[in-house]
C-alpha cells in the first residue's frame, strides 16, 4: 500500500532542470543572482577574513623562528647515514668493471659530489685541530673546516678517475646526516662488514674509517655556509672469485655513544645497508 | 482489503444455518466430524502476526540510510586499497584499515540498536497471556470441556457470564447475556446477545457473538426464581483468524508501516552528504587530474575525498541519541517499540485517540443526579478527591436507598481494605457504578442490605426495561424500582421534593423531562429511581416475580441517577497542552456519538463554545443544509455518514472543522480517517487499545497502544507502548520527542563541521603537494572516540525555548539538517577549524625546521622512501623515519587543533539561538564531563608511550595545544554575534542564511 507510486523520470528530471535554472524566478541552483551575490560577497569577506588572520599568524610566527636555528630538533636527535653515489633504484650497484657505461652514473655523481670538496672551493675553509669538537658559539662568523680530499686516498678520484670501478675495487663514499648542534662523543669511527665471509676486502679512507670530531657542530646552512660534511670512503676489494655475485654490505657508524645505529625501524640510523654485484 | 465483512449468518434461519454448517442446533457435531474440520480449518486461534524473523530485524538495522552510506564508503575504501595494492604502493593499509572501521561502526551500532530493541520487545512480550481458555461444547448431545483452540465451525457452545467468547458465534437461545464489545468496538456499552436478528450488519446485530469479547457475569442469584441470566448457546460461524477479530488483526499486517519521519529526514541528509561528496570528490579529481597525477592516483584521490565526507560518527551519535530518549521515556512509563518512534512523537501534528480507556477511566461511574428538581454533580476522579453534593435534602435519603436495595451487584469478598474505587465487583457496568457510588456517598452497602432484607425481586429485562425488589423494613415493605426513566415515571403518582410527596402533575413532568434530555444530551447513561412504603406481607417471600409489576404503581419518584465512563482527570489538561503544542486531537471511537462528543466536550477536544453544525442549526433554527460548515468549529461524524462519503470529502471535513470527532467508526474507517489525515500532510498519531484499532494503529506514524487495557494485537501493530495507560504521557513523549530533534540537529551540527577540517589537510596535500597534516587512523579516532561522547552529550541540552508552545515542525519545511545548518557547519565553522588546523601544522612543521615555502611542493620527496638526506630549511638532513615521525607529529598537532576547535564548536552548539549566557555554560553537566573526556582522551594519545607506532600519535609540545586556541575563541564569538543577528533580526537575510 505505498502512498505514492515512483515518481516518474522524466518529471524527476523536469524537476533537476527546474533546480538547476528556473525561469519563472530566475533561480539558478536555488538562488537568485542577487542571492547568488549576497551570499558570496559573504563568504568572500569570511574568507578574507580567515586568510588574513591565517596569513598574520604566519608572519607573527615567522618572527618568532630563527633563522638560523630551527626552534627544535625533537625527531633529529641522531643522524642517519647516507652513501653516495647512491643508485637510483634501491641501494644495490650493479657493473660490469670492463664496460665503462655501467659505471659512469657512478663516476659522474661522484665526481660532482667531490666537486665541493676541491681545494678551490675550500679556499675561505681553515684548518682546525683533528680530535677536537670545534665549537664556536661565541663566534659570529662561523668558519668552516677544512676537508682534505687527499685523506681519500685511492678514492680521491685523483688517481683514479673511476674511482676503482674499472678496477673491481668500487669506492662508495659514507657520510653521516647533517643536524645542527650534533657533537659526536668518543671517537666515531665507520665501519663496514659484509654478510658473507672473504668476499669483499674492506678498505677505509681516512685509514679506520675514522670521522674527525673537529667537523661538529654544524651550524645550519646560514651561518655555516661552507661547511662540508666529513666523509669516509670505503673501498671494496671484490675477490676475484666473488664476482657475478651480490654482496650485501652494512655500515655502521661505531665508538661514539650518542650516535644510535641499532634502531629497530629506522633502517638508516646510524647505519646503512647496500649491495654490490660486479661482472666482468 | 478495506471492504467491510460479509457475514450474512445473522440473517439465515436456524434450519438454514443447520444445513449451511451440516450440524444440528441441538446435538452439535458429531466427534468425527469436527476432527475432520478441526484438520481442514486449523485450530481455532488468532495465528500471531509473523514475527519478523530476528535476522531479518537485525538486518534492518544494518540497512538504514547512514548505514547504506557508510557501506558504500567501505566499499569505496576497499576498491581504492585493491587500487593502491596493485600499484604496489606503500602505507595504502590505511583505505583497508578504513574500510575495516567503518564496517565496524555500522556492525556495532547495528548491534546496539537491535539490543534496544530486543529490550523493549521483551518488555511488552511480558503481558502476554499465555493461560489456554476453556470452551464449553456439545457434541453428539454431550457437554464437554475442550480447549477454545479445538473449536470448529458448527460446533455448538455454551457461554455463560464471565466467559471470553470463544469463536464467532450465532446466539441461537440467551438469557440476559450481555457482551463487553469494547475490545472490538471500542463501545464499552454492554450490549445484549439474543437470538433475533436486529440488523443488516453482522457487526451490529444481536445474534452474533464475536471471538474474544467478553461475556459479562451478571449479579448473583440469591432467588432461584429468577431465570439464570447472562448465558447462551450459539453455534460457531468462523474460528481462527477468520473470525471478525481475526480479520482485524488480519488487516493491520496487510498495513505496510510508514517510513519515520527521522528515518526521512536521515535520508534526506544522506542525499545532501552524498551531493557533497561527490561534488567534491569530482572536483578535486579534476584538479588532480589538471595537475597531471596519473588517472589512477586521481581516482584513489576521488574515493579518498568522498569516503572523508562520511561522518563515521554520526551514526553511532544518532543511534545513542535516540536511545537515551528512549530510556528517558521509558521512565515516564513510554516504551518505544523502534527507536526512531522517540522522535516521531516531536513530529507528530494529529494525534487519533481511541475513547475509552485512553481519555476514559473504562469504567461506569456516577456522574450526575437529578432530585429535588436539581441536577448535582458526583465525584467522577479517580481517586475521589472531587467535591460531593449536598446530601441533607430528605429526598436523597430514599434516592440513596432505593440506589442501596434495587441493585444486584455485590462486591467481591475480602476486599475490605481496598479503596472502593479499585474493588472489584460482581455485576454490570451500571450496577457496579450505583454499588460503589452507594458504598462511597452512603455507607457500608451491605450493611444496609442487611437492614433490609428483599424478599423478592424482578430482575432487569429488555422487555419491562426495569428492574425492582421488595425489601422487609420492620413492620413496612419497601418497594424499590429502576430502570429507563420514561419506563419508571410511568409507575409513578407522586414525586418527591425536599422530603415531601408531591403529586405528579404536568409541571414535575416537564421539569422531569427537562433534566432527563439534559443529562441525557451530556451522553450520560440515566436511570430513574422510585420506591413506595407498602404495608407489611403485601408481598410474600416467594410470590412469582411476573407478578411484582402488578404491585408496583402509584410509586413515588425518587430521582435521575446518570452515569458515564468519566475523562481521566489528567486528560483535560493534556489535551490542552497538546492544542498549546499545535497538536490536534482528533477523537475516533467506536461508541456513540452523544457520549463521544459529551467526552470529547468535558476533556476539551472540543472546546469551550466551540459548535457542531448540528449545534448551529439548532442555535439559528435553521435547517443543517443551511449552515455554514465555517461556522462550525467543531463536527461529529458517525461511521455511517462517513461510509456514504465520496473520497476527498473527508479530507475537506478535516480542514474545515478543526476540532473533530469520529463516532461509531469500524476498524477500516478508522483506517481511513488517519489516511486522511495522512494526505493532508499531517504526522498522526494513534492511540488505541483494542483489535479494532490495530490497522489504524499500524497505518499511523507512530501507534501509541495502551499497556494495560492494550490487547496483544494492538500492541503488536504498535510503536508504542503507554505503560500507564494515560494519554497524558504522550503529550512527555511529544516534549521528548521535539527536545530530541532540536537536539538531534545540534549534535549532528557538530559532527558534520569536523568533517572539514578533516578533509581539508588532504584536498591541500593534493593541490599543494604539503606532507599530510591528517592521517586516516587520526580521523577515525576523531569520529569515533573523542568527539562521540561530547556530540551525545548535546541530547541532554535543555531546550531552548518553550518547546511546549511551538507549532509542530513542518516535515517539508523544518528538516533536520537543512542548507543554512550545512553550509554554517561546513562552510564556516569548518573552515575556522581548517584554518586552526593549518595554523599548528605549519607552526609545528616550521618549528622543527621545515618552513611553510618549502612545505610547498614538498610531498614527492618527502614521501620517498629512498631519500635519506632531505634537507630541511636549515640544511640539516632527515632519513625517511624522521620524516615520518615528524608527519604523526603534524597529525596529532591537526587532531588537537580540531580537539580545542571542537570544544568551542559543542559549546555553540547548546543553542541555536539563544546566547551561550542564557541557556547557562556549565548547566549541561553531561557536556562539561564530556569536554573532559575529550581532552582527556586526547592527552592520552599524545603522551601514552608506544602510541606513535601504533595509532601515528606523537607526543608533541605543550605549546603547540595553545595555538588553536584563539581560533576556537573566534569561534565562540563568531557564533555569538550569528546568534544575536538572529535574535535581534528575525526574517533578515541574516536570520534566513545563518539559523539553521
Amino acid at each position: 500500500m505505498t502512498k505514492e507510486a515512483k515518481k516518474p523520470f522524466r518529471q524527476s528530471v523536469a524537476e533537476w532542470r527546474q533546480f538547476v535554472y528556473n525561469p519563472d524566478s530566475g533561480e539558478f541552483l536555488g538562488r537568485t543572482a542577487k542571492s547568488w551575490g549576497l551570499i558570496l560577497l559573504f563568504y568572500l569577506v569570511f574568507y578574507g577574513f580567515l586568510a588574513a588572520l591565517f596569513t598574520f599568524t604566519m608572519w607573527v610566527m615567522l618572527q618568532t623562528l630563527s633563522s638560523d636555528i630551527p626552534k627544535y630538533r625533537d625527531r633529529i636527535s641522531s643522524p642517519g647515514l647516507m652513501i653516495s653515489p647512491k643508485p637510483d633504484t634501491a641501494l644495490e650497484f650493479y657493473f660490469n668493471k670492463s664496460d665503462a657505461n655501467s659505471y659512469a652514473q657512478y663516476v659522474s655523481t661522484l665526481k660532482k659530489f667531490l666537486e665541493s670538496y676541491d681545494d678551490s672551493k675550500q679556499s675561505e675553509n681553515i684548518n682546525c685541530t683533528p680530535g677536537k669538537v670545534f665549537d664556536q658559539n661565541d663566534v659570529a662568523d662561523k668558519k668552516a673546516c677544512r676537508f682534505n680530499l687527499s685523506e681519500l686516498g685511492q678514492c680521491s678520484g685523483k688517481e683514479d678517475k673511476t674511482f676503482g670501478y674499472s678496477k673491481g675495487t668500487p669506492c662508495v663514499l659514507v657520510k653521516m646526516n647533517r643536524i645542527i648542534g650534533l657533537k659526536p662523543e668518543g671517537e666515531p669511527y665507520i665501519q663496514c662488514t659484509s654478510k658473507e665471509q672473504g668476499m669483499v676486502e674492506i678498505n677505509y679512507f681516512p685509514p679506520g674509517g675514522s670521522i674527525d670530531l673537529m667537523y661538529f657542530p654544524y651550524y645550519g646552512k646560514s651561518l655555516h655556509a661552507h661547511y662540508l660534511q666529513p666523509l669516509v670512503a670505503v673501498q671494496l676489494a671484490i675477490n676475484s672469485n666473488s664476482t657475478n655475485e651480490e654482496i650485501a654490505i652494512e655500515c655502521k657508524i661505531l665508538g661514539s655513544p650518542n650516535l644510535k645505529n641499532e634502531d629497530d625501524r629506522d633502517k638508516f640510523l646510524g647505519r646503512i645497508a647496500f649491495k654490490v654485484q660486479m661482472t666482468e | 482489503m478495506k471492504k467491510e465483512m460479509d457475514v450474512d449468518d445473522h440473517k439465515l434461519e436456524l434450519p438454514d444455518l443447520e444445513a449451511k454448517y451440516s450440524t444440528s442446533i441441538t446435538k452439535g457435531l458429531v466427534g468425527a466430524v469436527a476432527a475432520e474440520r478441526l484438520l481442514r480449518d486449523g485450530p481455532n486461534e488468532l495465528r500471531p502476526p509473523r514475527g519478523t524473523p530476528e535476522c531479518v530485524k537485525f538486518g534492518r538495522q544494518l540497512a538504514g540510510g547512514l548505514q547504506c552510506l557508510m557501506w558504500v564508503a567501505a566499499a569505496i575504501c576497499l576498491i581504492a586499497y585493491g587500487v593502491q595494492e596493485g600499484q604496489g604502493d606503500r602505507g595504502s593499509a590505511d583505505n583497508l584499515y578504513l574500510a575495516i572501521a567503518l564496517i565496524a561502526v555500522v556492525v556495532v551500532t547495528g548491534c546496539f540498536g537491535y539490543y534496544q530493541e530486543f529490550k523493549s520487545t521483551n518488555i511488552i512480550a511480558s503481558f502476554k497471556n499465555l493461560v489456554p481458555q476453556q470452551a464449553t461444547v456439545i457434541r453428539e448431545g454431550d457437554k464437554l470441556q475442550i480447549n477454545a483452540n479445538e473449536l470448529v465451525v458448527g460446533d455448538l457452545v455454551e457461554i455463560k457470564g464471565g466467559d471470553r467468547v470463544p469463536a464467532d458465534i450465532r446466539i441461537i437461545s440467551a438469557q440476559g447475556c450481555k457482551v463487553d464489545n469494547s475490545s472490538l468496538t471500542g463501545e464499552s456499552e454492554p450490549q445484549t446477545r439474543s437470538p433475533e436478528c436486529t440488523h443488516d450488519s453482522p457487526l451490529e446485530t444481536r445474534n452474533i457473538a464475536f471471538f474474544s469479547t467478553m461475556c459479562l457475569e451478571a449479579g448473583p442469584h440469591p432467588d432461584t426464581q429468577a431465570s439464570p441470566a447472562g448465558t447462551a448457546t450459539g453455534l460457531v460461524i468462523n474460528t481462527g483468524d477468520r473470525t471478525i477479530i481475526g480479520r482485524i488483526a488480519s488487516l493491520a499486517s496487510g498495513v505496510e508501516n510508514e517510513k519515520t519521519p527521522i528515518a526521512i529526514e536521515i535520508e534526506h541528509f544522506v542525499d545532501i552528504i552524498a551531493g557533497l561528496a561527490i561534488f567534491f570528490g569530482a572536483t578535486f579529481f579534476v584538479v588532480a587530474m589538471v595537475i597531471g597525477y596519473p588517472f589512477l592516483r586521481a581516482m584513489v584521490f576521488f574515493m579518498a575525498i568522498v569516503v572523508a565526507y562520511v561522518p563515521e560518527g554520526l551514526l553511532a551519535t544518532v543511534t545513542v541519541c535516540l536511545s537515551l530518549t528512549a530510556k528517558r521515556l521509558a521512565r515516564k512509563n513510554c516504551v518505544v517499540k523502534n527507536l526512531e518512534a522517540v522522535e516521531t512523537l516531536g513530529s507528530t501534528s494529529v494525534i487519533c485517540s481511541d475513547k475509552t480507556g485512553t481519555l476514559t477511566q473504562n469504567r461506569m461511574t456516577v456522574a450526575h443526579l437529578w432530585f429535588d428538581n436539581q441536577i448535582h454533580t458526583a465525584d467522577t476522579t479517580e481517586d475521589q478527591s472531587g467535591q460531593s453534593f449536598d446530601q441533607s435534602s430528605e429526598t436523597w435519603t430514599l434516592l440513596s436507598r432505593v440506589v442501596t436495595l434495587c441493585n444486584r451487584a455485590q462486591f467481591k469478598a475480602g476486599q475490605e481494605n481496598i479503596p472502593v474505587a479499585k474493588r472489584e465487583v460482581i455485576g454490570d457496568a451500571s450496577e457496579t457504578a450505583l454499588l460503589k457510588f452507594a458504598e462511597v456517598t452512603v455507607g457500608t452497602v451491605s450493611e444496609a442490605r442487611g437492614r433490609f432484607p428483599k424478599v423478592a425481586e424482578l430482575p432487569f429485562n429488555s422487555t419491562n426495561k426495569f428492574q425492582l425488589s421488595v425489601h422487609a423494613a420492620g413492620d413496612r415493605q419497601l418497594l424499590v424500582l429502576k430502570g429507563a426513566p420514561e419506563r419508571v415515571l410511568e409507575r409513578c403518582s407522586t414525586v418527591m421534593i425536599k422530603g415531601q410527596e408531591l403529586p405528579l402533575d404536568a409541571q414535575w413532568r416537564e421539569a422531569f423531562e427537562g433534566a432527563y434530555a439534559d443529562l441525557g444530551g451530556r451522553g450520560e447513561r440515566v436511570l430513574g429511581f422510585c420506591a413506595r412504603w407498602l404495608p407489611a406481607g403485601t408481598v410474600a417471600a416467594g410470590t412469582d416475580p411476573e407478578a411484582l409489576p402488578e404491585v408496583a404503581v402509584g410509586l413515588c419518584f425518587a430521582g435521575l441517577v446518570a452515569m458515564i465512563d468519566p475523562p481521566r482527570a489528567t486528560v483535560p489538561r493534556a489535551v490542552l497542552k497538546c492544542r498549546t503544542a499545535g497538536i490536534r486531537v482528533i477523537m475516533v471511537t467506536g461508541d456513540h456519538p452523544i457520549t463521544a462528543k459529551a467526552i470529547a466536550a468535558a476533556v476539551g477536544i472540543i472546546s469551550e463554545g466551540s459548535e457542531t453544525p448540528e449545534d448551529v442549526a439548532a442555535r439559528l433554527r435553521v435547517p443543517l443544509e443551511q449552515v455554514d460548515p465555517r461556522q462550525a468549529r467543531a463536527r461529529v461524524v458517525t461511521g455511517a455518514e462517513l461510509a456514504g462519503m465520496e473520497p476527498g470529502v473527508l479530507e475537506g471535513i478535516l480542514r474545515a472543522h478543526p476540532e473533530m470527532v469520529f463516532a461509531r467508526t469500524s476498524p477500516q474507517q478508522k483506517l481511513v480517517i488517519v489516511e486522511s489525515c495522512q494526505r493532508l500532510g499531517a504526522i498522526v498519531a494513534v492511540t488505541g487499545d483494542g483489535v479494532n484499532d490495530s490497522p489504524a494503529l499500524k497505518r499511523a506514524d507512530i501507534g501509541v497502544a495502551m499497556g494495560i487495557a492494550g490487547s496483544d494485537a494492538a500492541k503488536n501493530a504498535a510503536d508504542m507502548i503507554l505503560l500507564d495507560d494515560n494519554f497524558a504521557s504522550i503529550v512527555t513523549g511529544v516534549e521528548q520527542g521535539r527536545l530530541i530533534f532540536d537536539n538531534l540537529k545540534k549534535s549532528i551540527a557538530y559532527t558534520l563541521t569536523k568533517n572539514i577540517p578533516e578533509l581539508t589537510p588532504y584536498l591541500i596535500y593534493i593541490t599543494a603537494s604539503v606532507p599530510l597534516p591528517l592521517g586516516c587512523i587520526t580521523i577515525l579516532f576523531i569520529e569515533l572516540c573523542t568527539d562521540i561522547f561530547p556530540s551525545v552529550s548535546l541530547a541532554y541540552e535543555r531546550a531552548e525555548s518553550d518547546i511546549m508552545h511551538l507549532k509542530p515542525r513542518n516535515p517539508r519545511r523544518d528538516r533536520l539538517v537543512n542548507e543554512p545548518l550545512a553550509a554554517y557547519s561546513y562552510f564556516q565553522i569548518g573552515a575556522i577549524q581548517s584554518f586552526a588546523g593549518f595554523t599548528d601544522y605549519f607552526v609545528a612543521m616550521a618549528q622543527e625546521g621545515w618552513w611553510p615555502l618549502l612545505c610547498l611542493g614538498l610531498r614527492p620527496r618527502w614521501e620517498d622512501t629512498h631519500e635519506q638526506e632531505l634537507q630541511d630549511s636549515y640544511g640539516q638532513q632527515w632519513t625517511f623515519e624522521q620524516r615520518r615521525y615528524q608527519q604523526y607529529t603534524c597529525y596529532t598537532v591537526f587532531f588537537i587543533s580540531i580537539e580545542m576547535c571542537q570544544i568551542a564548536d559543542v559549546l555553540i552548539r547548546k543553542t541555536r539561538r539563544l546566547s551561550l549566557l542564557q541557556q547557562g555554560l556549565f548547566r549541561n553537566h553531561i557536556l562539561v564531563i564530556a569536554i573532559v573526556f575529550q581532552v582527556s582522551i586526547g592527552c592520552f594519545l599524545c603522551y601514552c608511550p608506544g602510541m606513535p607506532n601504533i595509532f601515528n600519535f606523537m607526543p608533541i609540545r605543550f605549546q603547540w595545544w595553545f595555538v588553536p586556541m584563539p581560533f576556537g575563541l573566534l569561534i565562540l564569538i563568531y557564533d555569538e554575534i550569528r546568534k544575536l543577528g538572529v535574535r535581534r533580526h528575525p526574517g533578515s537575510w541574516w536570520d534566513r542564511e545563518l539559523y539553521y
